[in-house]
């Protein structure tokens, strides 16, 4: 089930209402009703990925309970690499058997070696890489004894199958979202208006910017043999703002539709494209898996402690990581890569701290120096995602060898660039809002608060209105569902 | 919590308020360019807006068409007045079931036909119906059966420019509206037909492909026949000639056949008459004028028989 469709704008008001009026009398029934309705949301694409995500609540669970009961070291290090082997075995079957299968038929065809394996036709099931990831957090923080194993098993099952971020995160800590199943929600009024308004700027983000950016993104890179390095250059810009609006988007309706159910659950962007450097970008762009893997990878590797070597490895292996987490393509892998490249000068200078607060706090203007710092960070963000969008390797190099080309000083023009006149004036207001609200949990967040209440709801219609107005006609998918 | 669903109650109140005026506002003030989800045409292309002004005028006929550009610019009613048959065309832009469904709704007791024929293009039975539906909207009145086609079609665009067309015209901004009779190469003549200024298709190659039918399309033949049915109106069902390039790159011309064969009475011209497609077309899919003399004389002479067979029984 689509957030952006009919399904769950049916779907969430009939929970809503059956979770606080049926069901709010007790936690036990708060948290089946959390269950059953996550099941059906999940079981809405293909009912058969059920049956994967019971099974993973199961091992995971079991694991929990093992590791409070036993004491044994060794014996506590075998559940959770049991733990780790599953989880990571589902991930690695589902999502990479295929990769690996092809790489290792070219290498060996490369080598004068046929093989003729069983080609397998694996479906990815949905979100396996967000709730694997949500699973090992329990586990292995159960194992780090930072966090009691829960005995409350429905609640436990909430916790993996939260529908709101079940499919694309935010990727919550068991330490942040556990402890709020074990207890009972009541409703609050402004914590839930706060998640009305979060969901629409989230649906805005997705179904103005990010689709429409989409149209033509698509168009130039599905077709980038056609195009000059100007109009290249200019699909990746599109690029840019349609997997920030689509994947930041996404989390918004997530975050808010959580708090209407009254949880809290973790922020995963903070206006990274004000980012004045690539470390800054980091802290600020999907932020739960950055920091899941910081805290579950990159740490426990010795993080930037030891020689600088070690420094070096470490940021390869957390940026290859997380590019590989996203897709079995080199593709990603190069894009990781890309960012560890971007991202080493400033750790080898101690310079990766230096921008921990939001650019131009209190005021309303950049400096010069700081509208520099964000055009370079932006520009080099829009070169790594080309390696994101592109279909393979050589796509991605013929793409960026053409916008290195004399031709990026051609004036940028496409089929349908003069009927772009909606996007052109779309995408600078939505950075004006987006710089107005950037030192809030989300743009619109404190917006016209202070406002009459006519007003601030003919502001809030008239969102519902460009939504109206400016969406595409079909169905799309979030970006991050795929991965 | 009551706070809550009251504040929801009063603010989605507040808010289709706002969304209806501001789509008047939008239609009325704002460049077509940044209005994607609205697409009000008054006049647009096929004269539709004149077609039904002409109905006004027009009953009793002895034979109506209906379907897709194919009907309104393949049927000329001056050929079948030659042969003393008086007609009506009540085709447009890219005619669905589903907007056939709403015409003879609106329109079949008014004009009263003896025979109906009703151009069946594969294409308009896997179509999803939205063009046709802002055509029919923008240049027809509207009503509750419009209301029921945009649910049907469930589609934002054909949603935003109802409720455009429903302010239009309860404020009857649309009373002064003259359509011109000639527009580009396109010339409207009495009796709902649309003739293209004679030019010739430039042969090209298509791709191979399938048609396929959508259920909700299905269905709505179905009722739009069932309505014609309960009339006792006789009706045949045709399929227009396109260029044999275009036929051809079809693999499954024979199951659309099949499926249609058994609605009733039905001719599929491109199996009974040899046209020419540099001649007789003037795009892939359309016949020239040269193509509809050909055309309309070999249907009449269809009709004539399949009477004198009638009788003879």
């Amino acid at each position: 089930m689509l957030f952006n469709s009919i399904d769950f704008a049916v779907f969430l008001p009939t929970v809503f209402i059956l979770y606080w009026f049926a069901a709010n009398k007790n936690l036990k029934f708060q948290n089946l009703l959390i269950v059953a309705a996550s099941y059906l949301f999940y079981g809405w694409w293909d009912w058969r990925f059920l049956i994967l995500i019971l099974l993973s609540t199961i091992v995971d669970y079991s694991i929990g309970l093992g590791l409070s009961k036993e004491k044994n070291k060794s014996k506590r290090k075998t559940l959770i690499f049991i733990s780790i082997l599953l989880n990571l075995g589902f991930l690695g079957f589902f999502k990479y058997y295929n990769f690996f299968q092809n790489n290792l038929i070219a290498a060996f065809t490369s080598l004068g070696i046929e093989l003729n394996p069983r080609s397998l036709n694996i479906i990815l099931p949905v979100g396996i890489s967000f709730y694997t990831f949500q699973n090992l957090s329990y586990t292995i923080d159960v194992y780090k004894e930072k966090l009691e194993p829960t005995t409350d098993f429905i609640a436990f099952s909430a916790f993996v199958c939260f529908f709101p971020q079940l499919v694309a995160g935010p990727i919550e800590r068991a330490t942040n979202l556990l402890p709020q199943f074990h207890t009972k929600r009541e409703f609050d009024y402004s914590k839930a208006v706060d998640g009305l308004r979060q969901i629409l700027w989230g649906l805005f983000k997705k179904m103005v910017i990010a689709d429409n950016c989409a149209e033509y993104a698509n168009l130039i890179f599905n077709n980038s043999a056609d195009y000059s390095g100007s109009v290249l250059l200019l699909g990746a810009l599109f690029f840019a703002f349609q997997i920030y609006g689509d994947f930041s988007g996404y989390s918004d309706i997530a975050i808010g539709t959580a708090r209407l159910f009254g949880f809290d659950l973790m922020r995963n962007f903070a206006f990274p494209y004000f980012s004045r450097d690539i470390a800054e970008f980091w802290r600020r762009w999907h932020i739960s898996l950055s920091s899941w893997f910081r805290d579950y990878l990159y740490i426990p590797l010795g993080g930037n402690k030891g020689d600088t070597w070690m420094k070096i490895r470490n940021i390869f292996i957390i940026f290859i990581v997380s590019g590989f987490w996203h897709g079995a393509n080199w593709t990603f892998i190069i894009w990781g890569a890309l960012n560890a490249i971007y991202f080493l000068p400033l750790l080898l200078l101690n310079r990766n701290r230096k921008n921990l607060v939001i650019v131009a706090q209190g005021k309303y203007f950049p400096t010069i120096k700081e509208i520099f710092d964000i055009g370079v960070t932006f520009s080099l963000t829009v070169l790594a995602w080309i390696f994101f969008r592109a279909e393979n390797v050589s796509h991605a190099i013929s793409i960026l060898v053409e916008i290195f080309s004399k031709s990026l000083f051609t004036m940028p023009y496409f089929e349908g660039w003069d009927n772009a006149s909606a996007i052109k004036i779309l995408i600078p207001l939505f950075i004006f809002i987006e710089w107005s609200g950037r030192e809030n949990q989300y743009a619109i967040e404190r917006l016209g608060l202070n406002w009459p209440r006519p007003v601030r709801w003919a502001f809030y219609s008239f969102i519902i209105f460009s939504i109206g107005m400016f969406m595409q006609t079909t169905e799309t998918p979030f970006i991050y569902f795929q991965f | 919590m009551k706070n809550f669903i009251k504040s929801i109650l009063l603010f989605i109140s507040f808010s289709i308020v706002v969304y209806l005026l501001l789509i008047i506002f939008w239609g009325n003030y704002i460049p077509g360019e940044y209005k994607k989800n609205l697409n009000y045409e008054i006049g647009s292309n096929g004269h539709m807006y004149s077609r039904l002004q002409n109905i006004k005028d027009v009953n009793n006929v002895d034979i109506l068409f209906l379907g897709s550009s194919h009907a309104y610019r393949g049927f000329d009613p001056r050929i079948f007045n030659r042969y003393g048959l008086n007609t009506f065309n009540l085709g447009s832009s890219a005619q669905t079931p589903t907007q056939t469904e709403i015409l003879l709704k609106r329109y079949l007791d008014e004009i009263n036909p003896k025979l109906i024929i009703y151009e069946v293009y594969p294409a308009t039975f896997l179509s999803d119906g939205v063009e046709s539906s802002l055509d029919i909207i923008a240049n027809d009145r509207n009503d509750f059966e419009s209301i029921r086609m945009a649910l049907t079609q469930n589609h934002i665009k054909v949603y935003n420019t109802l409720i455009y067309g429903f302010y239009r015209d309860i404020f009857r901004t649309n009373i002064n509206y003259k359509e011109e009779i000639v527009k580009g190469d396109d010339t409207y003549i009495e009796g709902g037909f649309v003739e293209k200024k004679l030019q010739y298709f430039e042969p090209t190659e298509f791709d191979e492909e399938a048609w396929y039918i959508k259920d909700q399309q299905l269905k709505a033949f179905e009722k739009a026949l069932l309505l014609i049915k309960k009339r006792n109106i006789p009706c045949i069902l045709v399929q227009a000639p396109i260029t044999q390039a275009k036929y051809r790159s079809f693999s499954n011309n024979g199951e659309f056949d099949d499926i249609i064969e058994k609605y009733g009475a039905y001719y599929n011209f491109n199996e009974l008459i040899e046209l020419n497609d540099e001649l007789h077309f003037y795009n892939s899919h359309h016949l020239n004028q040269n193509g509809v003399e050909i055309f309309n004389t070999k249907l009449i002479e269809m009709l004539f028989v399949k009477k004198e067979s009638t009788n003879a029984q």
